[in-house]
């Protein structure tokens, strides 16, 4: 019982955020609504938490609930949407090793997909 | 009271008909479920996976030939939707609704006994597909071997487990297909 109605109050509080703007921060480019829809399209909420984002609860990449006041992407460079969009691109070439995989995203993509993390 | 539950049941229904006819509900894949309908339907997927997997006694496994056959396997059948550590899914794996999820932390999410009948039967609606009538019993826990010892695999380890010249060819059609013969044959 407390379970759903947690999950009750959970989904209202998403749908209110829903309404609210999503401004992204001053000198952020990109569209971030529609970076959210393509940041599913990458499979990006199979490994993340990802905010307003339905999916499991799961840790195997960090959750991206908090980019827009983290200082380091991938604890090595600067946060900023040009290293962010990089990063979105080619982990490995900010972090080699690192166990997420280039998946393909487009320039616009990872700019839009940027966009609505550093919104959140 | 009587008449009040039965003209709300009977709201609700033609509610639910209007909205079922009319075409309302968007069932695009770039739609997402609403967080708690993703919840609930999850919910009861584990707890019916818990339910059906109870009974199955898992055999030893991890033996390296084992362990090989299972990453063929993989590379040949799961990796598509389920990519793994460094590796992506490919497309069609990455905008599936829902999403497949990753393996390396499908021992934190299930049983061992749990990821062989989630393998075997398949999962209604999610689209993951049921291997039973396409591999062996042995190949079925080859590849939840694998699962399972994917955990404390690097993203090096992976590549290299699931390397085109690494294991036995994974699907090889003559053999499995006179092997399903002959034991066809012992069987009858």
């Amino acid at each position: 019982m407390n379970r759903s109605c947690l999950a009750m109050v959970l989904t209202a509080a998403v749908l209110l955020a829903g309404c609210g703007s999503d401004r992204p921060p001053p000198g952020v480019q990109g569209d971030p609504q529609r970076g959210k829809i393509a940041l599913t399209q990458y499979a990006c909420h199979s490994c993340h938490v990802v905010p307003s984002v339905a999916g499991s609860q799961v840790y195997v990449g960090r959750p991206l609930n908090d980019l827009s006041t983290r200082r380091y992407i991938a604890g090595k460079v600067p946060n900023n949407q040009a290293n962010l969009v990089r990063f979105i691109r080619d982990p490995q070439s900010l972090d080699p090793g690192n166990a997420m995989p280039t998946l393909g995203v487009s320039e616009r993509d990872a700019l839009d997909i940027s966009a609505y993390l550093l919104s959140k | 009271m009587v008449l009040t539950l039965l003209g709300a049941g009977a709201t609700g229904a033609v509610i639910g008909l209007i909205v079922l006819r009319g075409g309302f509900y968007d069932i695009s894949a770039t739609e997402s479920h609403y967080p708690l309908i993703y919840t609930v339907f999850e919910e009861g997927l584990q707890y019916s996976i818990q339910n059906h997997a109870k009974d199955i006694a898992v055999p030893a496994l991890g033996a390296p030939e084992q362990l090989l056959r299972g990453a063929a396997l993989y590379r040949a059948n799961c990796l598509q939707c389920h990519g793994g550590p460094g590796v992506a899914p490919s497309k069609h794996g990455m905008s599936m609704q829902p999403v497949p999820g990753p393996l390396v932390d499908a021992d934190i999410n299930w049983e061992t006994r749990e990821l062989y009948w989630i393998t075997r039967h398949g999962i209604k609606m999610s689209g993951m597909p049921a291997w039973e009538y396409h591999l062996s019993d042995s190949d079925l826990w080859a590849v939840v071997a694998f699962v399972a010892a994917m955990p404390v695999m690097t993203p090096a380890d992976f590549k290299g487990m699931t390397a085109e010249q690494a294991g036995v060819d994974a699907v090889p059609p003559k053999v499995q297909q006179s092997a399903r013969a002959s034991s066809e044959r012992e069987g009858s």
